[in-house]
């Protein structure tokens, strides 16, 4: 061994690489809080980033299903649309059949998984690409939940699951109760599981990781259906939310999700992205979108931007990437 | 080095017959016989695109063979994934290496048989990092092999470093079989020693080893016995002791096995 070069994982560079890493996300949340309440002296208010906050629950679960798809070097565009088919199904259930809430809920999530199942076998059996499986998804789960409310929103929820969005406990609101609990059950699979631990091992390295012996199709398809169940929980929220089941509402959170992930730290060429960095990614989002809202920017100027935020995000992991294998080339030979 | 293992007699642990191996039009094997025992340390050589790392994929599971027998201690297997090789006894040390540069030194000499713990079983419990890192930093120091901090992501470590954990990954998994494919061609003089002597303990061990590398001068030091392969067959075979450099790399060269009756190779 050459002990001059054991070191050279602490050279400055990278340590200021790992703090931006560590640190980036949160700094950029904080530097957009601070410039609008530039613009507005009372922004940072109590009430304001609680709403944020809600506002970013359902961003948040749909991330933290995406982040894990994209640590193992994958994609999901389907979460939007996914979504939508969810909540109509919910719809369906508590409206149209008057079934209990409970199962209605139950239902959506076993919908969610069943559009990640379908997902996961199209890319791990049949071979698909990430990005063409969920695509077509994203087409198809637009097209039934369209077919299953005949193109309108569905009313007439109980009023009680209202309480979902609008509820407090302890004076928290409930959405922030939920996502906490999402955000720790999931933190245990992402660094604590197999399936974690394997999803990060496929993202560095799919080859190393089956001839370590690691199952790899059975593990993509339980991260897809483990995104499935998340875009089904994040439905709930949202219909609870609106009071209603909406089919067309889902589309375009794609969009917010995977900028989520990516701005929390998540790597497209996957074996990077943790559950904290999605949910900061989340709430830069929604700030951004609230802020954008409170400065009156139309919802049309609002896409563009959330159109670029996505690049810009993506573009610095490129950089950034591209930096991290010039240097790992180095130390290698 | 040691005759005495290749004097060893018996069924071999692997035996494989008339291996071969397509990729479209080109065949990569074209009928490979191949065979070692407990304890011996086999040599495959031949020049670049020989089929070497092609022959031992078939064995390890990663491609499995078109056409062809393998047989563990006398008994025909199908290798059809590197589990079912692993299951089998047969671990492999990759020449492109099979690590994950994004995990740390532990999670990769653990990956695929990480140790748990917890009150619940399967249904909540948490990786044991503590025990994971003692019988990682065991393992590394039974072999010699020095790594600083063992949670580093191997992303920040040298070829030399690299290529020994991908070595004890396979030595810890307790094989019968260890394949290495050009385990030394990152690595300076000093840990190009260890890992020759680290090859010939698993010997003695009674492991057999297949190793394959373009460096003669460590496979005299090392190898019990060496196969030649041209062009994706077998050219011959030649005991260390009963031959010489000059020798096997005319075999390699010309692809004649020149102590066969003429016509014999190729
Ligand atoms: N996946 C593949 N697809 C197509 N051809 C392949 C593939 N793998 C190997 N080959 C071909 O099979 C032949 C044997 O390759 P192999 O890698 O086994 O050679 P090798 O003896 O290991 O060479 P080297 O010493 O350069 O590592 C070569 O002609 C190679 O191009
Ligand atoms: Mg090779």
């Amino acid at each position: 061994m050459r002990p001059s070069s054991e070191s050279s994982h602490r050279h400055p560079s990278v340590v200021v690489w790992q703090l931006v890493d560590k640190l980036g996300a949160i700094a950029v949340l904080v530097l957009i809080l601070i410039g609008m309440s530039i613009f507005y002296a009372d922004f940072v208010t109590v009430d304001n980033l609680l709403t944020i906050g809600v506002q970013a629950t359902t961003r948040a679960i749909l991330a933290i299903g995406v982040t894990l798809v994209i640590v193992s070097g994958g994609i999901d565009l389907s979460v939007g649309t996914g979504m939508s088919l969810c909540m109509v199904v919910m719809g369906v259930f508590a409206i149209n059949w008057e079934q209990s809430m409970w199962l209605a809920g139950a239902m959506a999530i076993v919908t969610g998984a069943g559009i990640g199942l379908v997902n996961g076998s199209l890319i791990a059996f049949a071979g698909l690409p990430p990005f063409i499986a969920t695509l077509g998804m994203l087409g198809i789960a637009q097209g039934i939940a369209l077919m299953l409310s005949e193109g309108y929103s569905m009313y007439g929820f109980p009023a009680e699951f209202g309480f979902v969005a609008a509820g407090t406990a302890v004076g928290i609101p409930l959405p922030l109760i939920i996502l906490a609990v999402i955000a720790l059950l999931m933190a245990y699979v992402f660094k604590q599981t197999r399936l974690g631990r394997y999803s990060y091992a496929i993202g560095g390295n799919e080859e190393g990781a089956r001839r370590a012996g690691i199952p790899v199709r059975g593990i993509k398809i339980a991260i897809y259906v483990t995104a499935g169940a998340l875009v089904g929980a994040a439905s709930i929220v949202l219909a609870s939310r609106i009071n209603s089941a909406h089919p067309g509402i889902g589309f375009g959170y794609e969009l917010d999700a995977i900028a989520a992930a990516v701005i929390g730290g998540a790597s497209l060429q996957g074996g990077r992205g943790t559950v904290g960095g999605a949910i900061i990614g989340a709430l830069i989002m929604a700030t951004i979108r609230f802020g954008l809202n409170v400065l009156g920017m139309s919802p049309f100027v609002q896409q563009i931007v959330i159109g670029a935020i996505l690049i810009a995000a993506v573009y610095l992991d490129i950089v950034r990437t591209r930096q991290e294998v010039r240097l790992s080339r180095l130390r290698a030979h | 080095m040691t005759l005495a293992n290749s004097a060893a007699t018996g069924v071999p642990l692997v035996e494989m017959r008339g291996i071969s191996k397509y990729f479209g039009g080109i065949a990569a094997l074209r009928g490979v016989d191949f065979s070692v025992r407990a304890g011996e340390v086999v040599a495959l050589l031949g020049d670049n695109g020989a089929g070497k790392s092609t022959l031992i994929k078939t064995l390890s599971g990663a491609q499995p063979p078109d056409e062809g027998e393998i047989r563990i201690s006398g008994t025909p297997v199908h290798l059809d994934s590197p589990k079912a090789a692993k299951a089998a006894g047969i671990e492999t040390v990759y020449q492109d290496l099979a690590l994950c540069e994004n995990l740390d030194v532990v999670a990769n000499l653990f990956l695929g048989r990480e140790l748990k713990r917890g009150p619940l079983g399967p249904f909540f419990s948490f990786f044991d990092g503590g025990r994971m890192m003692n019988e990682a930093r065991t393992l590394l120091d039974r072999l010699n092999i020095e790594i600083p901090s063992l949670r580093t992501a191997v992303r920040h470590l040298s070829g030399g470093q690299r290529q020994s954990i991908a070595i004890a990954k396979a030595v810890y998994s307790q094989a019968r079989l260890i394949i290495m494919d050009e385990p030394t061609a990152a690595l300076g003089v000093v840990q190009t020693e260890k890992v020759l002597r680290l090859v010939r303990d698993l010997a003695a061990a009674g492991i057999a080893v297949v190793y394959i590398s373009h460096i003669m001068e460590d496979v005299f030091k090392v190898a019990d016995r060496m196969v030649v392969l041209k062009n994706g067959r077998r050219v011959g075979e030649r005991l260390t002791a009963e031959t010489d450099r000059d020798e096997i790399v005319r075999m390699m060269i010309t692809g004649v096995d020149e102590r066969a009756g003429a016509g014999a190779a190729v």
